[in-house]
């Protein structure tokens, strides 16, 4: 089965860490992962610029290596990125800020990829809020 | 055939971002011709009351979002009776046409759309 | 074609709960991960709410969340899930509607 997994919480939320453990099983039981979207406080996850307790699990970062090492279609909503302060290089250049803070591995990009994903899958899950 | 959408919309208008981001998926599916229907919810039933003046706190009206959804080819708009009933809204006019739903209409929808999408 | 509803707020806190209840249809699955696990808690008003929902629909819980929270489910008939059980739920139901 194709699954769009959609990650609206930032990494401090135990919703993403849920996201992430849900989509490591996802690929685990042979199933395949369209695109990961990550929209509303979820576009804080792709922040290269976390600070995280070592004695805490670095949420963010497992996400990224995630996405790199099954080679996965992240995108970051660049509306919502924006107005949370997650820029990438052309965007930083654009509004002249200070920070290129979108983790690699993340592409911003706009709603129509969350449509063109549900189009091309079978089941659609949301991990937000708390 | 292209997979439907619904959309439960459930935050108040003035509440946060929560709102107009929902809203954005809704016309992200109308730009692009995708059939998306919204159900106002819970607290999302107050996005449509009228009158209301969101300039008092220098915020953008929504209400201009939401008169762009047909538009946008965005026609199928719901909102739950109870919700509106339980905020002493039942007898308010609506700032949108949009069809009022009992619970069994609302589970008749859900089962209607290929994907639901509740924020 | 059956939906599976995920919940993650507690029941005193929103009314995911009440409003899902509402808009269940037969057959429908609920999942109870983060806080609204407590609404599982023997005892509470949720779970004596829950006590009286359809028998058609099931219920289940992640399981980390019921230990992280102490949480005595017992009264009720819920199936606790690892995370390869919750991706098996979400293909065996037709669709999923995660309550944010």
């Amino acid at each position: 089965m194709k699954f769009v997994i959609n990650v609206l919480s930032s990494s401090n939320a135990p919703a993403t860490r849920r996201a992430l453990r849900f989509a490591q099983a996802v690929l685990a039981a042979g199933h395949e992962i369209v695109r990961v979207f990550f929209y509303q406080d979820g576009v804080l996850t792709a922040s290269n610029n976390l600070v995280v307790a070592q004695d805490q699990q670095d949420i963010a970062k497992q996400w990224q290596a995630f996405i790199t090492e099954n080679k996965l279609d992240a995108v970051v909503c660049i509306a919502a990125a924006l107005r949370r302060g997650v820029l990438d290089q052309a965007e930083a250049q654009r509004y002249q800020r200070e920070a290129v803070n979108l983790a690699d591995g993340y592409q911003l990009s706009g709603l129509g990829q969350l449509h063109d994903a549900l189009q091309q899958a079978d089941r659609c899950i949301s991990f937000g809020g708390e | 055939m292209a997979k439907s959408v619904l959309l439960i919309s459930r935050q108040a208008p003035w509440a946060g971002i929560g709102a107009a981001e929902a809203l954005d998926i809704a016309l992200a599916a109308g730009a692009f011709d995708l059939p998306l229907s919204i159900l106002f919810m819970d607290d999302g039933v107050l996005q449509l009351l009228d009158q209301q003046q969101p300039q008092a706190l220098e915020q953008k009206d929504l209400s201009a979002n939401l008169q762009a959804l047909p538009m946008f080819g965005i026609e199928q708009l719901y909102v739950a009776q109870h919700c509106l009933t339980v905020r002493g809204l039942a007898d308010n006019p609506l700032a949108l046409t949009a069809e009022r739903v009992d619970d069994q209409r609302i589970q008749q929808l859900i089962r209607q759309h290929d994907y639901v999408m509740t924020l | 074609m059956t939906t599976l509803h995920i919940l993650n707020a507690a029941p005193t806190q929103t009314s995911q709960l009440s409003s899902c209840l509402r808009v269940l249809s037969a057959g429908d699955g609920i999942v109870f991960c983060g806080e609204a696990v407590q609404a599982l808690r023997a005892g509470s008003l949720a779970a004596q709410q829950l006590q009286g929902i359809d028998p058609s629909c099931k219920l289940y819980a992640l399981e980390e969340d019921v230990l992280a929270r102490a949480i005595d489910a017992e009264a009720l008939p819920v199936t606790l899930l690892d995370y390869p059980a919750f991706v098996a739920l979400c293909v065996a139901y037709s669709r999923v509607n995660s309550w944010t």
